[in-house]
């Protein structure tokens, strides 16, 4: 099998391309994309430990369930909120929904 | 052998589709390359041997969650402007510093550590009695926990999503 440093260097290059791209992109729904890619490194970090320093108890693998299921509640109410945003404002650029009311 | 080679071409696949994800031009593109991001991690967990995650990362992700965004880009098209929107803002040079300083720092983290306990080339398969066993037994309070922030979830996307007459 491969070592577990790599399953940990590949989970942490993934994320830090969600970070770029939550940080840099404009368009909401890109946004959350970059979001799920995050999520995605933190359970493949999750299950590679459970993999490697925990098969007994498979913890990490259970972790990484809760992450799958909280990730698609965040999704479906982000994008519940991206579509409102759409209706009232017309846009989908995070940078021009800048004000709290209207 | 054959594994290990196998497994690099994933590592390298997975890292560019996931560049594709946050560098691509148009956001079906973007789409397109988290589907296959998405596939790539739910092979890893093959590689792992743990085909349960790797079911519900190719059921969940693949099918349900890939369809919600191509929904929501669907719904929030730009109606046919002609010129492309800008990707990316002016944060984009510290956001990328801030994800250089955030990727070095998590490889070297997770290279120098000593990691206690690790099995190394002595991992075994997480079978999957003991996932049913922890997930029902030792964590069945937040799992059924979980149930019901999911349906809480979709009652309220339903309702910030809803069509209003009076609007």
């Amino acid at each position: 099998m491969v070592p577990m440093e790599n399953y940990l260097v590949l989970s942490g290059i993934i994320f830090s391309l969600g970070v770029y791209g939550v940080l840099a992109r404009r368009n909401a729904v890109l946004v959350l994309m970059s979001v799920e890619l995050m999520l995605n490194a933190v359970s493949l970090n999750f299950v590679a430990f459970a993999a490697y320093l925990d098969p007994d108890k498979a913890t990490g693998i259970v972790f990484a369930v809760f992450v799958i299921a909280v990730a698609a509640a965040e999704v479906g109410l982000a994008l519940a909120i991206v579509i409102r945003l759409f209706r009232n404002r017309s846009t989908a650029n995070v940078d021009e929904a800048a004000t709290m009311r209207w | 052998m054959t594994t290990e080679v196998l497994w690099w071409i994933f590592a390298v696949a997975i890292v560019a589709v996931s560049a594709g994800v946050v560098f691509a031009r148009t956001v079906i593109h973007s789409a397109i390359f988290l589907i296959l991001s998405l596939a790539g991690v739910g092979a890893m967990y093959l590689f792992l041997t743990i085909e349960f995650i790797a079911l519900v990362q190719f059921l969940i992700y693949g099918g349900a969650v890939t369809v919600l965004i191509l929904l929501a880009l669907m719904l929030t098209r730009m109606a046919s402007s002609g010129e492309p929107e800008p990707t990316t803002g002016v944060q984009a040079p510290f956001g990328a510093l801030v994800a250089l300083g955030l990727m070095a720092t998590l490889i070297g983290v997770a290279v120098s550590t000593a990691w206690p306990g690790d099995l190394g080339q002595n991992a075994v398969a997480v079978s999957i009695e003991t996932i049913g066993e922890a997930m029902f037994q030792d964590f069945g309070a937040p799992f059924m926990i979980t149930g019901a922030l999911l349906l809480v979830a979709f009652i309220g996307a339903i309702v910030i999503a809803r069509q209003e007459d009076d609007e």
